[in-house]
């Protein structure tokens, strides 16, 4: 009799923990992600001063509008908008009902306060060419513009865009988006370790989502727990053993290994970043540009997708990733293999080939500086780079550097060439990285030209229209393809994987990249 | 008198931090690099760069920075994160108690298992246990604590799913780090327990006490163990700073907070208050282990208080 009561008491007990166990799940609600390694090291959510975010940031802060995946803008805090016919004016029509997560009202005044806020910070160009902000009424503004400015909804819905709480960031100060962050977005910051990981608490008064999302609000998820782990292996293996939900950013060599697995499911978007070798024009032998066309010409992109990312995303052959409309120029000028052509262009500019492979011109060797950055792909990209450019005798000693020793070469102009990525899905990247203003960095290439400038301002000031903007850009972007100032190499895909056996995640994923507007849609797997 | 020996140590050390603090002061400045190129826009002019270099003090003569530092210093004032945009001070503090919990059990796991192993390997004169010793002492010395980790992660993380792969939340996330840190001092003691035990059952005295019928347990325990401590200490105490500061690879791995990581970032984004900060963290931990070790020394062993003394 006693073994039996003891016994019931056990298993009543047992059951009870276990109840209390799977109640606890229940109402927990959370899911777990991993940041990509790309979005690594945010030191605070303010999309007005941060120069990096990540997407955590776009759960905390709605945007005006919104772009999908097909580059076209959508209604979210406005609702909609006008243009004047000669661009100089913008008027918003914004949401009725908006609340800010500190109950002060989202309305006109807040945008035209937002706006006022870039000035002097890192981020003031995405509002550059807006003059002033009127407010018309409570949820009407209109941007009157310094000049048209067809890159306006773009600048927009980046996240860089996010609208905070005007009174919160006038009270915070520098400790905004530090020590708290304020937004009208679907989640609330419950706690922010730096370096470590970020907590977000559902915004239950939310129901102002964009037509990206198939829930507009509240969100599904009570809590998301975003974690920072640095090493992409550890990451790759939280996924794997159900540590983390989600992971952003799958490397590309994990995803055969993350096919196999029963319980993983990975998403593959469009990339929108290319990884390329700028070329430093002030440095010899590539001051001679024929010695910059046959580089270009030593790189087999085709097989560097094939050899070392299992095929998994494209080759590269101009600057802009392919669904740009401004990737599409002139055939003849995109960066192509003919090592044969390459070894001609070498022998034009008189260095001949050398008794060990390697060409010299006189007593010199074709020998040259190739800088990269210390991750493992870009290393191992590189070291398929350098191999390449021995095929046709030149021969490139790798050196690696931190991210911030190899700005600071960059900037000292020791380099002769790198291999490096960027990640951005707009033309005016090319302003970025070829404007004659930011010689070093990021115009990594040294490269400084009247014509190239002129260009670069019809593009970037010039155009009235989406049009006209998209033909200045071509036009600028061909010209930088003419004067080989770098070797395009590679366009990566954006790879998340999550564990199906835990969450579902919407399909097909709406917007250029994964982030808010997919988090609304994520549910628990009952 | 083993008072007055501390206090001589604890002057010594006064030349002894001032040399390290004027180090690590120049040390930044030595790394290429620039916090002000992290934090200045892109395009900015000279104007913009020598203002912002005003505002962090950075173009007062290095002499005047360096007191002002160490003036900072001892009042706790560890001064403002560049880029991290942080009081340096709640950064520390952050990350401290991570360490300190790893640090802690990663030294208290190595001290008692080497220390058991040494002496078993000393006492238990069997070759097969003797090979078996050396070969783990070669490991444990060999090793690279990365790759150990990965190894950690694949066996009992992935395989068996008995603790978390990475992250700091509860105990079990602490079980494979402090594993990964102490298997490698683990090793070490046990290598210099084995050999002071092996060098003690050596001395006269040994066969002393064997020829007045004393027992095996009672010469190991009561006379040959605080004979064979001397070095075992030493080495231990040095080990304090050393696990504070070869934790890096050991917490960028699992994913965890901590001095190394905190380092690495700031090394990373140059910003010279924070690697200033953990540098001067790690070197009085060096220190402050080295003073244990030798006061604990003297304390047990009265030749050397009265020799340094």
């Amino acid at each position: 009799m006693r073994y039996s009561t003891k016994t019931q008491i056990l298993s009543g007990s047992a059951i009870v923990a276990a109840g209390l166990l799977f109640s606890g799940a229940a109402m927990a609600q959370n899911v777990s992600i991993a940041f990509s390694a790309s979005e690594l090291g945010a030191t605070a959510y303010n999309p007005v001063a941060a120069s990096t975010l990540n997407t955590a940031t776009s759960l905390i802060y709605d945007r005006l509008v919104e772009q999908d995946a097909d580059q076209s803008y959508h209604p979210h805090l406005a609702t909609s908008w006008e243009e004047t016919a000669d661009g100089m004016a913008w008027t918003f029509s914004l949401l009725e009902g908006v609340t800010f997560h500190d109950d002060t009202p989202f309305n006109a005044a807040a945008v035209q306060s937002w706006i006022a806020s870039y000035a002097g910070t890192e981020n003031e160009y995405l509002v550059e060419a807006i003059g002033s902000v009127d407010v018309i009424d409570d949820l009407t503004v209109r941007f009157n513009m310094d000049r048209p400015e067809p890159n306006l909804l773009y600048n927009l819905a980046s996240a860089f865009m996010g609208i905070p709480s005007p009174t919160a960031f006038a009270e915070l100060g520098d400790n905004f988006g530090v020590t708290a962050a304020v937004g009208t977005g679907p989640y609330e910051l419950q706690s922010f370790e730096i370096g470590l990981e970020t907590v977000l608490v559902r915004n239950e008064d939310y129901t102002w989502g964009s037509d990206l999302s198939e829930n507009t609000g509240p969100g599904h998820i009570e809590t998301f727990t975003f974690r920072e782990i640095p090493d992409q292996s550890t990451a790759f293996l939280e996924l794997r053993t159900g540590g983390i939900d989600l992971l952003l950013g799958v490397p590309t060599d994990f995803l055969q290994i993350l096919e196999a697995e029963a319980n993983i499911q990975i998403i593959q978007m469009p990339g929108v970043g290319i990884s390329y070798m700028p070329i430093n024009v002030t440095a010899p032998p590539f001051d001679n540009i024929l010695v910059r066309q046959a580089t270009g010409m030593a790189i087999d992109q085709e097989g560097i997708v094939a050899a070392i990312y299992n095929g998994v995303g494209a080759p590269a052959h101009n600057f802009l990733i392919s669904s740009l409309p401004e990737a599409n120029v002139d055939p003849a000028l995109n960066v192509t293999y003919n090592p044969a052509r390459a070894r001609e262009l070498l022998e034009e500019a008189g260095w001949v080939m050398g008794n060990d492979g390697v060409r010299v011109m006189g007593d010199e060797r074709l020998t040259v500086r190739l800088y990269t950055a210390n991750t493992t792909e870009l290393t191992r990209l590189t070291q398929v780079v350098q191999a390449q450019l021995g095929e046709i005798g030149m021969e490139a000693i790798i050196t690696v550097f931190d991210s911030s020793t190899i700005r600071d070469e960059y900037r000292n102009n020791t380099h002769q060439l790198a291999v490096r990525s960027y990640d951005w899905n707009n033309s005016d990247i090319l302003d970025w990285f070829f404007s004659g203003n930011r010689l070093g960095y990021p115009n990594v290439s040294m490269w400084q030209d009247e014509e190239g400038q002129r260009l670069n301002d019809i593009a970037m000031t010039e155009s009235s229209t989406s049009a006209e903007r998209i033909a200045n850009f071509t036009a600028y972007h061909e010209y930088v393809l003419s004067q080989h100032l770098f070797v395009p190499i590679y366009q990566p895909t954006q790879n998340i994987a999550f564990n199906s056996d835990a969450i579902t995640v919407p399909d097909p994923v709406r917007g250029s990249r994964f982030r808010g507007q997919s988090f609304m849609d994520i549910q628990i797997v009952e | 008198m083993i008072l007055r020996y501390t206090f001589l140590r604890l002057l010594m050390l006064i030349p002894v931090s001032f040399s390290i603090s004027v180090v690590i002061f120049m040390i930044v400045y030595l790394l290429p690099g620039d916090p002000i190129d992290n934090l200045l826009r892109v395009g900015s002019s000279p104007e913009d760069r020598a203002e912002l270099v005003a505002q962090y003090g950075l173009d007062r003569n290095l002499v005047i920075q360096y007191f002002v530092w160490i003036g900072n210093m001892f009042q706790g004032e560890f001064g403002q994160a560049i880029v991290l945009r942080r009081p340096v001070a709640d950064l520390v503090a952050q990350n401290l108690p991570y360490s300190l919990t790893l640090g802690g059990l990663a030294f208290l796991f190595s001290s008692t298992v080497g220390m058991t192993l040494g002496t078993i390997s000393a006492v238990v004169r069997h070759p097969v246990l003797d090979r078996f010793m050396r070969g783990f002492i070669l490991l444990g010395s060999t090793v690279p604590g990365f790759w150990l980790a990965l190894l950690l992660i694949l066996f009992f993380s992935v395989n068996l799913g008995w603790f978390p792969v990475s992250g700091a939340g509860g105990w079990t996330s602490l079980v494979l780090p402090v594993l990964t840190i102490g298997f490698g001092g683990v090793a070490l003691v046990a290598r210099v327990t084995r050999v002071a035990l092996l060098d003690a059952q050596r001395e006269d005295f040994v066969t002393l006490l064997h020829a007045k019928g004393l027992s095996s347990g009672t010469i190991l325990f009561r006379h040959l163990m605080p004979h064979a401590l001397l070095p075992v200490v030493t080495i231990l105490a040095l080990r304090i700073g050393w696990i504070l500061g070869g934790a890096v690879t050991v917490e960028f791995v699992f994913g965890r907070p901590g001095l190394g990581s905190l380092l690495i970032r700031a090394l990373g984004q140059r910003d010279y208050p924070v690697v200033q900060a953990c540098l001067l963290m790690l070197a009085l931990a060096v220190m402050l282990g080295t003073l244990i070790g030798d006061v604990a020394q003297a304390s047990m062993d009265p030749r050397i208080r009265e020799k340094k003394s």
